[in-house]
């Protein structure tokens, strides 16, 4: 694949070399990874420009029917939406059933928006790099509003937050008593609270929202000054939707002074993130290192040294033998 | 030692037990059951009294025989009448009619989205003109006329009323069948047009309506045909088809009909596959069922509890390999329908898995029934096969399994809950995938298909029909009643109809109103769009029940390997969009290939159904996938494949494949290739033969 050829387009505008541009980025073939990085050199100053927006929730919640509706409002606004959806890999066969386009009927058809599912694949730190290089390619081809959907349970609510200007997590009707339902990390990083499918549970979902409201007012806001919200909405019927789009402007409009710090410190985050993975790669593919793990690691599982001591001894072994 | 009439029963049948044991040189396993005996079967009573387990009717045959039903419709108006006209005087007693997929959907056959269908897999019908020639000269006071409509069911029975009073034929002298069963499309057929809330009222207005004002017309066929063809076995395909039917019944209550006024019209609709016994004891544990289930809501007239149906023999069952197998087949099949004392019934064509049927194939499908009603004897005793061992312990046992799929729906809260949920579909699909690796793997052997294959098959003659020639016709038509009528009174009427869907009135009465001032099918579903909107269905396939059958397979492993190779060597897995083009909604074989190729370790793109080739084109392009899938059993091929090619070139997407499966005809592949078609799969391919050859093409690009 030839990165600079692909970069008149992206630039350009056009959708297929976008597409295959993405295709590079996911690539895990080492000498696509060389070329990745010189098409993303060349997009990065025309990147940037996007309101970045996550949309997480537990499976079944509606991810993809909630995006299919914000996504048509934003392009009736006049935005240019790009849409990036990571659906899992079955652990087994290693292959993926991806069916988000099947609940975006109508925006995965609008000539503004571009929706691109991807497998996860094996490697969780991988997709958020991939993630993020498909978000600079996407702005850097003039897509000004980028929603991201995720996977949805736990630790990838945090990648997510720091990919993000916004995350919005969407919530069930009667999800749990309170808040028990939501992880409480999870509800600290989520700058928007859409009670969904409201068309099916009304009342249900009024007190779900209630509830939210209550335990909101006892957390510290993720991005003062904005303050977090409790929203109602159908992505069905359609009700709510319009007030979600106004809140996301609402929030557009608190946090766009703080927003280039935000980002600055989301890419320390990310530094360090990728240094302890490429540190950890690097290192556990030493000949040495390789040698030594298995023993260790029967060592520990046995008992016979705790996990602490097998890391001196790892680490001090390495040092002796200037490996490390 | 005693003689055998005396000596204990018990003691035979452990005699028995080890003489068998001895002949097998093997101990039975556990739950195999060789052998039925008297311990085993109840009394199954009497036709005609509840439960009317040996049938609906106390004369059945002798009284009456079973109505012969073909099924058919395809082109236009005239050519679908020439074709009803010599099949009532070849012997045909009633009529069915098959709707091209653009009436199914509520198009007319002008609108932009259905080019490739119209005319094709059914008659075109856009006004109540169409319905006239498509009846012309045939007596609907006499001839009874069954009509497979559901999505577009408002448009398409008020022009049949229409048409009956343009003939000046008095309405309660109308027989015949309306299909009107919406739930099941929900679960696999696909022709939807309303979201289910909207479509359940048009269910119930359509019932209302037709018992008071057509009181002989059965105003709904409560379908397990679809299912079966989709996945779903005996038991499955009975206890979702009975929970449909309570959800109908339901319905009709809630709107303050009196149960007696309509369930004596309900009617059923199954399908009848290989497994010979088990579908007559399907349709005998089906009466039983029923008769029970309808006890809550406590009817005065017996007949309120009596299960009528009608049976078609299996599509699915049908092969394109050595297709004259194929009548023998529909022989067993049909005798299996007779057996189990179904009231109407509908032999398929030899050739359905290839094509549409010929004039001649069609012949020999109803000359089937013919045989078995003149030649067989069937008619002369009731139910022969009642107090068979077997076959009594059979029906109960299906019975019984039934009611565990109808107890899961209502601890759902009902069949529209449990659609929502996706339970039904998940059933359904995974039988189907599980059934799929069992007939690839040679555990299930299907002659001529994937055992005693026969090298030389003579080719067959196959008919399809030039859409485009229909479509012009249909065009021209459309032009003149639009020219020709009362457009104010027309759209008045339009008007009146939307108002009925926003606020009450029956939906079919103001059908009937537009209908008749000259409004086309298009329109009428339009003005009800216009309020209820479109129903847009997410597309599922389960995964992981396919790679499970092929546990420990050398051929799925040393192919999932070959696809970690090609991911290692590519910087990712083969990635391969699966879509349907056209207004075709059958995609059990789509989501099978989905399901399967997941498995292996492809990764796999799902599209929307009802797509046109450009949105197609723009999703493969867009996905970047390495090759589209497309699924076609319509026939809509030669007009939507060189289309979609042509559309990925224009998107700068030359170098992603397309591939083909389906029912497509031998004689039409050289126009595909020549169109830039990759690869064709007929039907019975098996999927991992299908996934090696795009393998091979992938690894050679």
């Amino acid at each position: 694949m030839k990165a600079p050829s692909y970069a008149e387009g992206v630039l350009a505008g056009d959708r297929r070399s976008v597409a295959r541009a993405l295709t590079l980025v996911e690539s895990r073939r080492p000498e696509d990874s060389l070329a990745a990085g010189e098409l993303l050199a060349r997009l990065w100053p025309a990147s940037g420009r996007a309101d970045r927006i996550a949309v997480s929730g537990p499976p079944g919640a509606g991810k993809s029917c909630f995006i299919e509706a914000i996504g048509l409002e934003a392009v009736e606004q006049g935005r240019k939406v790009a849409v990036l959806a990571i659906d899992p890999s079955s652990p087994r066969s290693g292959g993926s059933l991806m069916g988000d386009k099947t609940r975006m009927p109508r925006l995965s058809q609008s000539a503004s928006a571009l929706i691109r599912p991807s497998p996860a694949g094996d490697s969780v730190g991988g997709v958020a790099k991939r993630t993020r290089e498909a978000i600079t390619v996407m702005e850097a081809a003039g897509f000004d509003l980028v929603l991201i959907e995720t996977v949805g349970v736990g630790q990838s609510e945090v990648a997510a937050s720091q990919l993000s200007d916004l995350l919005l997590l969407l919530v069930l009707p009667g999800s749990g008593d309170g808040l028990q339902g939501i992880k409480r990390g999870v509800t600290e990083l989520s700058d928007l609270f859409v009670v969904h499918k409201i068309d099916v549970q009304a009342e249900e979902a009024q007190r779900t929202a209630r509830e939210l409201e209550g335990a909101l007012a006892l957390l510290r806001p993720s991005q003062p000054p904005w303050k977090p919200r409790v929203l109602l909405a159908s992505s069905v019927s359609g009700e709510g939707i319009q007030s979600v789009w106004e809140a996301i402007s609402a929030h557009r409009e608190a946090t766009l002074p703080g927003r280039e710090a935000r980002r600055r410190a989301q890419q320390l985050y990310w530094f360090e993130q990728r240094l302890r993975e490429q540190l950890w790669e690097e290192f556990t593919q030493r000949t040495e290192v390789k040698a030594r793990m298995p023993e260790l690691a029967s060592a520990v599982r046995s008992g016979r040294i705790s996990a602490d001591q097998a890391v001196s001894q790892l680490l001090g072994e390495c040092r002796g033998n200037k490996c490390l | 030692m005693r003689e055998g009439t005396d000596r204990n029963p018990a003691d035979g049948l452990e005699a028995w037990r080890r003489a068998a044991e001895r002949e097998l040189g093997r101990p039975l396993a556990q739950g195999e059951r060789l052998l039925y005996t008297a311990r085993d079967a109840l009394d199954p009573g009497f036709p005609g009294q509840p439960p009317y387990l040996r049938g609906p009717r106390a004369s059945m045959y002798a009284g009456r025989p079973w109505t012969i039903r073909q099924y058919a419709g395809f082109s236009t108006a005239e050519a679908s009448n020439a074709f009803f006209r010599r099949s009532l005087a070849a012997g045909q007693t009633g009529l069915s009619v098959a709707f091209d997929l653009p009436t199914h959907r509520g198009y007319d056959s002008d609108h932009p989205r259905v080019a490739g269908d119209v005319g094709v897999a059914g008659v075109a019908i856009d006004a109540v003109s169409d319905m006239e020639r498509l009846f012309a000269g045939i007596p609907l006071d006499q001839v009874s006329v069954s009509m497979t409509m559901n999505g577009a069911v408002l448009p398409v029975m008020a022009a049949f009323l229409v048409c009956a009073e343009r003939q000046g034929v008095p309405w309660d002298q109308l027989s015949g069948t309306i299909q009107n069963d919406i739930l099941k499309e929900f679960m696999v057929r696909n022709t939807y047009i309303y979201p289910p809330g909207p479509s359940l009222r048009i269910v119930g207005d359509v019932i209302a309506y037709l018992s008071e004002r057509v009181p002989r017309f059965h105003p709904i066929s409560i379908s397990g045909y679809h299912l079966q063809e989709a996945g779903a076995g005996a038991a499955l395909e009975l206890g979702l088809t009975l929970a449909d039917g309570l959800a109908y019944v339901q319905t009709a209550l809630e709107r303050g009909l009196q149960v007696d006024r309509f369930a004596p019209k309900l009617s059923f609709f199954f399908a009848i596959g290989m497994d010979f016994l088990g579908e007559i004891a399907k349709l005998r544990a089906a009466r039983l069922l029923w008769s029970e289930l309808m006890e809550r809501f406590a009817p005065a007239d017996p007949a309120s509890k009596v299960l009528r149906t009608h049976c078609q023999t299996s599509g699915w069952s049908l092969t394109a390999q050595d297709p004259l197998n194929n009548v023998v087949r529909t022989t067993i099949e049909a005798l299996a329908a007779v057996l189990g004392g179904t009231q109407s019934l509908h032999t398929n064509s030899y050739d359905e898995a290839i094509g549409l049927p010929t004039e001649r194939s069609a012949r020999i499908a109803r000359n089937t029934q013919l045989i078995l009603r003149e030649e067989a004897g069937l008619r002369e005793v009731i139910d022969p096969l009642g107090g068979s061992f077997y076959l009594e312990a059979r029906t109960r046992e299906i019975a019984r399994q039934a009611r565990e799929v109808i107890a899961e729906v209502e601890s759902q809260g009902g069949m529209v809950r449990a659609i929502e949920l996706g339970w039904p579909q998940r059933q359904v699909e995974s039988a189907a995938a599980r059934r799929q690796a069992r007939i690839d793997r040679g555990e299930e052997r299907i002659v001529g298909m994937n055992a005693f294959r026969s090298e030389d098959a003579e080719p067959l003659e196959v008919f399809s029909v030039d859409s485009s020639a229909v479509l012009g016709e249909q065009r021209r038509r459309l032009e003149e009643l639009r020219r020709d009528r009362d457009g104010e009174a027309a759209s008045s009427a339009l008007s009146a109809l939307s108002a009925a869907a926003e606020g009450g009135g029956n939906l079919l009465g103001h059908s009937v109103a537009a209908m008749r001032a000259g409004a086309t099918l298009g329109e009428v579903s339009a003005a009800l769009e216009r309020v209820f909107g479109r129903h847009v269905a997410e597309a599922r396939a389960s995964g992981g029940v396919y790679g499970a059958a092929y546990q420990g397979d050398a051929d799925f492993a040393a192919l999932r390997r070959r696809l970690v190779g090609f991911a290692e060597q590519r910087g990712r897995r083969p990635r391969v969009l699966v879509a349907k083009l056209g207004q075709d909604g059958h995609d059990r074989g789509a989501k099978v290939i989905a399901a399967g190729f997941a498995d292996l370790g492809f990764d796999v793109d799902l599209a929307p159904l009802f797509q046109t080739p450009a949105e197609v084109a723009k999703q493969a392009a867009e996905n970047d996938v390495h090759a589209v899938g497309i699924s076609s059993l319509a026939g809509g091929h030669l007009t939507l494949l060189p289309q979609l090619r042509a559309e990925l070139d224009r998107l700068g997407a030359e170098d992603i494949l397309v591939i083909l499966g389906g029912v497509i005809p031998d004689r039409d592949h050289p126009a595909l290739r020549e169109a830039g078609v990759s690869l064709i799969f007929g039907p019975g391919t098996p999927i991992l033969q299908a996934a090696k050859e795009l393998l091979d093409l992938l690894e050679e690009a």
